[in-house]
């Protein structure tokens, strides 16, 4: 009775509300088309911020290299673009057609705002294209900050363009609570329903993500060209770029766990339920795969660091903190990806002796985890200042006493994040949540001082010895390669995480999913579609890149002198 | 340059090879949606019963919390020597029996928070039907107690409308035709009702149903299924949707009752 109950429901359920995809189904299909759409305008959005800062460089800091670097990373832009216009009218087309009734629904609530992202598209592609065609024509005096300012706009469009779709999928999650399976669609607030619980964290979650996964692209870009290089020039204007591509990607990295964090209570503070099914239910094993990318890409960007510093002169002094830096981050990415509860069967959990593993499982806790992750973070940005200070010998006069007061503030803040560590153990859950704050303000304090002391004790320092870029070893080069299809995974699966938590709902309690692909796949199936998707991404960056190659040469910079590209912050 | 394309296509690879193989050995966990429940007039205490304890360990998502874990209270075994949730549940709160607080728990869960607990557990009505909701009580009163829920706490089966408000936003059923047999292939009507050669015999032969039944009949067939079971089918009262009068157009209900009224 239940079998033909369900059988009716179906039937009755999915009149016009679904047609299916030939072979792989439509679940797959609009999984593949949605995902690399958001990759190729993750790389769309990411490029523009640090192309704009680097024309900066190169206008204010009078560095023509920066200027070359900017216009190659815009022209890399520029044939993504057209892709991620073509993945984003593909993913439309599969919604209308193989979600009919959804994407019904979607638009009767953002219809109006569907239309003024059409309209910000429009006007975001002339302004990359009078962007690019105009960089040799407006190149000196006003004329290149009207330029600079062509930049500024195009990241302004790229960012009001992705707060518009932010809007749309972040409804889908955590719709205003008084909207029901009720409510009819006429009567909801079009600004309700767009500015719902998590759409700001979404937004600025991904700005930072955007910049991390632009440099990771980037620099994997430059390592093939670097591999690729025939001339000595061409291998070191590449070596330059791929390490302002990590460079990028790695500090921007450093700032995303706290966004995540936030986008993390938010959705808590939203539906505990949701929350909970995301760390604790169904989905707590893709944390410790979380733990193990991001494990990979701090190993991956320090290992580059610590190569790189190989072509330093004056950088062998540093040479023997590395193994204690590696430690760290070994120890580090151990607790991370430590679980603590695990959805487990009674044998499971007698095994166990209880809910959680009796040692194993006092690591698994956010005290261990929080205080892990912060001391990676440190451990990282200490290598970047070790690489800074490579060839360089600070002449101030108060020189030794500004490097004892870096080193205080690297101390202070580890002993700040252990101590809150430690302590967490011994306060109430809704107590421990607040140490995070102490734990990240601790360690983003000791950056941004200890980078303000560097940049002064650097003024006129005695130079070492000129960087021989382009004398980097090609094993280095492939570590980009690694970060940068670690970065487009790691994405890939963070993304199945937002949006899987919804579970069977095309809207959070609101409009059920009652298609034959309703319920949400495991991690195993969801790692193959990842998969396959950075494979299709990659494979299509790779093609359009060679085609942007045929078009036009590479913008390195020809043989002066020994190119003496200086490091990023100087 | 081969060299080097093919040593960059193995990296690449061999990371994805890698992290596929990881996510594909850990335990793997499929997100259930909750299974729809026909709990009829003769429901016994042991088929709620086992349709709750399915909720509860599957699609309902309860041990993620409610397991052996420290969020929650335990409810399948003792918490703090005052027995499984059956055996506790009527003592909680004066003048409430066994059913009532259990019921108001997953309803209304800021009700009753148990001391040393956060409020963190959501409306349970938001997700699960009625009759899942009633199922998952009697599940809930069967460990260490008495399970009295019976038909009559259960509201008859409804329809759930999915996205209610973009049915309704939409032109009818299959995009609005007046084709009756389209209407008739759209709205699944033969997953169980056969039409000539097609659908299946769940439901009363549509064939000839103008013999049968006059318009009238028929319409009210449509709109209020349970007002009137053809003979023989009594035990499938309450599966027939409820919805039609709201999926369909006045016109393509219409055309609907014209087409069978005239299959004689």
């Amino acid at each position: 009775m239940t079998d033909a109950f369900s059988l009716l429901q179906a039937a009755a359920d999915t009149a016009g509300a679904y047609r299916d995809f030939p072979l792989i189904g439509s679940r797959a299909a609009i999984w593949i088309a949605a995902e690399i759409h958001l990759m190729f305008a993750a790389f769309v959005l990411g490029v523009p911020m640090f192309a704009v800062v680097a024309e900066a460089i190169g206008i204010f800091g009078k560095d023509q290299r920066y200027d070359r670097l900017s216009k190659e990373f815009t022209r890399l832009l520029l044939i993504a673009y057209s892709a991620t216009a073509i993945w984003g009218a593909v993913l439309t087309f599969l919604l209308a057609t193989l979600y009919p009734r959804f994407w019904a629904y979607l638009t009767s609530i953002f219809g109006a705002s569907m239309w003024v992202y059409v309209s910000i598209f429009f006007f975001e592609s002339f302004t990359l294209y009078l962007y690019y065609y105009g960089w040799d024509r407006w190149k000196y005096g006003r004329a290149k900050l009207v330029h600079w300012g062509l930049g500024i706009l195009l990241n302004v469009w790229g960012t009001i363009v992705m707060f518009i779709a932010d809007g749309w999928l972040t409804y889908m999650m955590t719709p205003p609570r008084d909207i029901t399976p009720q409510t009819q669609v006429a009567s909801i607030k079009f600004w309700e329903a767009f500015m719902n619980h998590t759409w700001m964290p979404i937004n600025i979650h991904r700005l930072i993500g955007n910049i991390v996964f632009g440099g990771a692209i980037v620099g994997a870009y430059a390592s093939y060209r670097f591999l690729a290089s025939r001339s000595e020039e061409e291998r070191a204007h590449y070596d330059w770029m791929g390490y302002v591509g990590n460079f990028i990607a790695i500090s921007a990295l450093i700032v995303l766990p706290f966004a995540g964090y936030w986008l993390g209570r938010e959705i808590y503070q939203y539906d505990q339920s949701m929350g909970i099914t995301m760390m604790g239910g169904f989905m707590s094993w893709l944390w410790v795969i979380q733990a193990f990318l991001i494990a990979v890409l701090f190993l991956a960007g320090n290992y580059y660091l610590w190569v790189g510093m190989g072509r330093i002169p004056g950088a062998e002094r540093f040479r023997p903190y590395t193994k204690w830096l590696l430690a760290v981050l070994v120890v580090g990415a151990i607790v991370w990806g430590t679980p603590h509860t695990m959805i487990a069967d009674s044998r499971e959990l007698v095994a166990m002796g209880g809910s959680h593993h009796p040692f194993l499982g006092v690591l698994g806790v956010m005290s261990a985890k929080n205080t892990a992750v912060n001391l990676m973070i440190l451990a990282t940005f200490l290598s970047f200042l070790m690489y800074r200070r490579a060839n360089i010998r600070p002449v101030v006069p108060w020189a030794q006493t500004g490097t004892r007061i870096q080193g205080a503030m690297f101390i202070i803040a580890a002993a700040i994040v252990l101590f809150y560590g430690i302590r967490g153990y011994f306060v109430e859950a809704i107590v421990r949540i607040g140490y995070s704050v102490y734990q990240v303000g601790a360690v983003l304090s000791c950056i941004v001082f200890v980078t303000v002391i560097d940049v002064l004790m650097a003024r006129g320092a005695q130079s070492l010895g000129t960087i021989q870029w382009g004398k980097m070893p090609a094993r280095s080069q492939y570590a980009l390669f690694i970060l940068a299809v670690t970065f487009t995974w790691l994405m890939g699966l963070m993304g199945f995480a937002r949006s899987g938590i919804r579970q069977h709902w095309h809207v959070w309690q609101v409009m059920p999913d009652t298609s034959q692909y309703a319920a949400t796949p495991a991690l195993g199936y969801a790692s193959i579609m990842i998969s396959t998707c950075v494979l299709i991404f990659l494979a299509l960056v790779g093609f359009i890149f060679w085609l942007g190659g045929l078009a036009e040469k590479s913008t390195f910079v020809p043989a002066v002198s020994t190119v003496e590209a200086p490091h990023v912050g100087h | 340059m081969w060299a080097i394309n093919l040593r960059i296509v193995g990296v690449v690879l061999g990371t994805l090879a890698l992290y596929t193989l990881i996510a594909n050995k850990i335990p793997q966990m499929q997100s259930e949606v909750p299974r729809a429940l026909a709990l009829g007039a003769n429901v016994t205490p042991e088929q709620l019963v086992s349709a709750g304890e399915q909720l509860y360990q599957g699609a309902g998502g309860c041990t993620a919390c409610h397991g052996l874990g420290t969020r929650a209270p335990n409810l399948v075994t003792d918490e703090k020597g005052q027995g499984p949730i059956g055996a506790r549940c009527g003592k909680r709160e004066s003048g409430k029996d066994c059913k009532a607080y259990i019921y108001e728990s997953l309803t209304s869960p800021g009700a009753f928070v148990v001391t040393g607990y956060e409020p963190i557990m959501p409306d349970v009505s938001r997700t699960l039907s009625p009759q899942q909701l009633w199922a998952l009580v009697a599940f809930l009163e069967s460990l260490g107690g008495t399970v009295d829920v019976s038909a009559a706490d259960i509201p008859a089966v409804s329809q759930p409308t999915p996205g209610g408000s973009p049915g309704s936003a939409g032109p009818g059923i299959g995009g609005g035709t007046k084709d009756a047999m389209e209407i008739i292939r759209a709205a699944g009507c033969i997953a169980c009702h056969k039409v000539g050669a097609e659908g299946g015999a769940i439901g009363p032969d549509f064939s000839r149903i103008g013999a049968r039944l006059s318009a009238a009949q028929i319409r009210e067939g449509i709109l209020a299924p349970d007002a009137r079971i053809a003979r023989g089918y009594e035990k499938f009262k309450g599966i027939m949707p409820k919805t039609f009068g709201d999926q369909l157009t006045a016109a393509q209900l219409e055309s609907l009752v014209q087409f069978l009224a005239s299959r004689k």
